[in-house]
């Protein structure tokens, strides 16, 4: 990578305070170096010899603000709620379908203009999770900043657009998107992520949410990035009383992904969902992991993960679930399946408990395997190709993750979205 | 309609049919009853084309060689097995895969595909004559289904595909009476001068309400008596052993 730090610093100068964070995180940062195999979270995705092969020229973005995006990539299949990020830079919001005064949005690069604001988001700016996370606070210079007020249930899903274009080759980009739902509020959030065709980029993006009590938050991640497109998502949740907070992930053709979600349920009755169906071909190489936090009795959490694996893909799935001393009565449920489609296709499936209190329901399963036989002779034997009926089969096994979703637009998005991919997948088994 | 001459057929050098003879003409119903172990289910697997079997011998059907067909056009030339055990495939919906598979068939076949409203108004007459609850056509394909919802929905299958040839693998085994009577009313009605069965039962009561043309007896992998309907209800009394000595 070649990231001039000093270039950075001179074309956004700010304030003191956080000039001296960023330089503090940058030599973090440096120290560390990208997160390789012999990290234990970083053992399946070795970001250092992935970058030296794929993206050894990388750059920090540096340009000008552009505004021009383009509005044929916005999703037309529902009536929702925008705002656009390009190339990690806000450019506008549109809540027409909402109360505006429940609705307190702002982008980063306004806040942190303001110096004066600064010490309500300090701490995202000083969160040492990884790498990463440290490169991203020394290199955010935008991103969003998103509350809504107690009482206050959107009308239409928020769909939050991260477009990159031409701009960003051979750029890392970050931002950073904070929301904080009130008390007894709900969001159905759509994180869509679109570039054009054959840009190489890195995305690194921060998210934090905070989810009041009796509040919903369904967040869904749809990744639809050109296949040159390298990703790095965290979620970092906080759960407060009764409220829920409901991951789906999905991802189409991006090179690479790792989604890290980080969820703590820290107050009684609070529930954390994370599905996901991945879907790989070619030498795609996507990874998902989760950390799912009970640090209160009486909570909830479960996840399911579903993946196919083609020619030379690489799928992980890390999916952690800990509870604490004081998390008694906890629920909490994690099953991995897998169809592994070809011999040079590889998945690695991690499953881990960590349990400190003594009355819990805790369950985890990893499975992974062909097609059925019996199944693809039963189809067949009803006239059906055995291309098609392979088809069948894994629409089958994959829509039982995507049943999962409780927004039925999204529901029909992500299934028009993955029918279109298979579609274009040989299946050659 | 099918003609099986000396069909020998094992796994793993375990002889199952052993020059194996049945001549089925159109329109005739067979019946094949013997103990387990028999060969029954292998004969109707190796007609459907299942693989993993070593096979030598003849088949024909409609007068060509069935063995090197592979298994969907068997289908869509017009065999249909209804499954001793129906296999449960999670995630695939059942009344998409029942269009599927009779657009499929009927692409082949030579018949326009039906669109969604005309599939709809055939299932929906197709199971209700079977008393087939609508809901379980929108569950996963025989995920949840009890034994006899299971069977029926085999027995939809083959209204709505209308095969020239049907075999029934064991259809009233796990068949209460009220299940048994409408299963068999659905092939009864099914019955016709281009159409042949072929019944698979260790029991003589299905064959109380499907009368078969002719009864095989078969025992290791032989056929070892044929007759009547009359047979059936001899076997019942004497077991397969009395029929073998009475030869």
């Amino acid at each position: 990578m070649k990231l001039d730090f000093n270039e950075f610093q001179q074309s956004n100068p700010t304030f003191k305070e956080l000039n001296l964070i960023r330089q503090k995180n940058f030599e973090e940062f440096q120290r560390k170096g990208l997160p390789s195999k012999k990290q234990e979270k970083w053992k399946y995705t070795d970001l250092k010899t992935i970058f030296s092969n794929n993206l050894p020229d990388l750059e920090i973005f540096n340009n000008k603000k552009n505004s021009n995006y383009n509005k044929e990539l916005l999703l037309r299949s529902f009536d929702h709620n925008k705002i656009i990020l390009l190339n990690g830079n806000y450019i506008e919001k549109d809540f027409s379908f909402e109360n505006e005064k429940k609705i307190h949005i702002n982008s980063l690069e306004h806040e942190l203009n303001d110096g004066k604001s600064f010490d309500k988001i300090k701490s995202f700016f000083n969160l040492k999770l990884n790498a990463l996370v440290e490169l991203n606070n020394a290199l955010s210079v935008d991103g969003i900043i998103l509350k809504i007020k107690d009482n206050y249930s959107l009308n239409k899903p928020l769909v939050i657009y991260n477009f990159f274009d031409k701009f960003s080759e051979n750029k890392i980009i970050n931002s950073k998107v904070i929301i904080e739902i009130g008390k007894q509020s709900k969001l159905n959030l759509i994180e869509y992520y679109s570039s054009e065709d054959n840009i190489k980029y890195f995305n690194n993006t921060a998210h934090y949410y905070s989810i009041q009590r009796d509040s919903v938050l369904k967040k869904y991640s749809i990744n639809n990035s050109s296949k040159n497109s390298y990703n790095y998502n965290l979620t970092k949740s906080k759960n407060y009383t009764n409220s829920i907070f409901e991951n789906f992930l999905f991802s189409l053709n991006s090179q690479l992904i790792k989604n890290d979600i980080q969820c703590d349920l820290l107050e009684p009755f609070s529930s954390c969902f994370v599905n996901s169906a991945i879907l790989l071909n070619n030498n795609q190489h996507h990874e998902l992991k989760t950390d799912v936090n009970h640090m209160h009795e009486n909570c909830k959490s479960s996840q399911l993960v579903k993946s196919v694996l083609f020619d030379e893909s690489n799928g992980t799935y890390q999916g952690k679930i800990f509870v604490d001393k004081n998390a008694q009565k906890t629920n909490g449920y994690q099953l991995s399946k897998a169809l592994i489609l070809s011999k040079k296709s590889e998945f690695n499936s991690k499953p881990e408990l960590e349990i400190y209190a003594d009355d819990v329901k805790c369950s985890h399963g990893s499975t992974s395997g062909n097609i059925d036989q019996n199944s693809l002779f039963y189809l067949m034997s009803r006239g059906i190709s055995k291309d098609e009926a392979n088809r069948m089969i894994i629409r089958g096994f994959l829509n039982q993750s995507i049943e999962t979703i409780t927004d039925a637009n999204v529901k029909s998005l992500i299934f028009k979205l993955f029918y279109g991919r298979l579609k274009k997948i040989n299946i050659n088994i | 309609m099918l003609d099986i001459k000396n069909l020998n057929v094992s796994i793993d050098d375990k002889e199952i049919l052993k020059n194996f003879d049945l001549k089925i003409k159109s329109g005739e119903v067979h019946a094949i009853m013997g103990p387990n172990g028999s060969g029954k289910s292998t004969l109707a697997n190796v007609l459907s084309g299942r693989k993993g079997y070593n096979i030598n011998g003849k088949v024909l059907y409609e007068g060509k060689d069935l063995l090197n067909v592979p298994i969907e056009e068997r289908a869509q030339r017009g065999i249909f097995l209804a499954f001793q055990y129906p296999t449960e495939i999670p995630g695939v919906n059942t009344n998409n895969f029942l269009k599927t598979s009779l657009n499929t068939v009927r692409k082949y076949r030579g018949l326009n595909e039906l669109d969604s409203l005309e599939f709809i108004k055939l299932v929906k007459e197709k199971s209700e004559n079977l008393k087939i609850e609508k809901k379980i056509l929108s569950r996963q394909l025989n995920v949840g289904f009890s034994g006899g919802e299971k069977k029926k929905n085999e027995i939809l299958q083959m209204t709505i595909l209308e095969p020239k040839l049907a075999i029934l693998d064991e259809t009233d085994s796990g068949l209460d009476i009220d299940a048994l009577k409408i299963v068999s009313d659905g092939v009864n009605s099914l019955r016709s001068e281009n159409r042949s069965f072929l019944i698979i039962t260790h029991y003589q009561r299905l064959l109380d309400y499907i009368k078969p043309d002719f009864v095989h007896v078969l025992v290791d992998g032989k056929i070892i008596k044929t007759g009547c309907s009359d047979l059936a209800i001899q076997l019942e009394k004497e077991g397969y052993e009395g029929v073998g000595e009475a030869k």
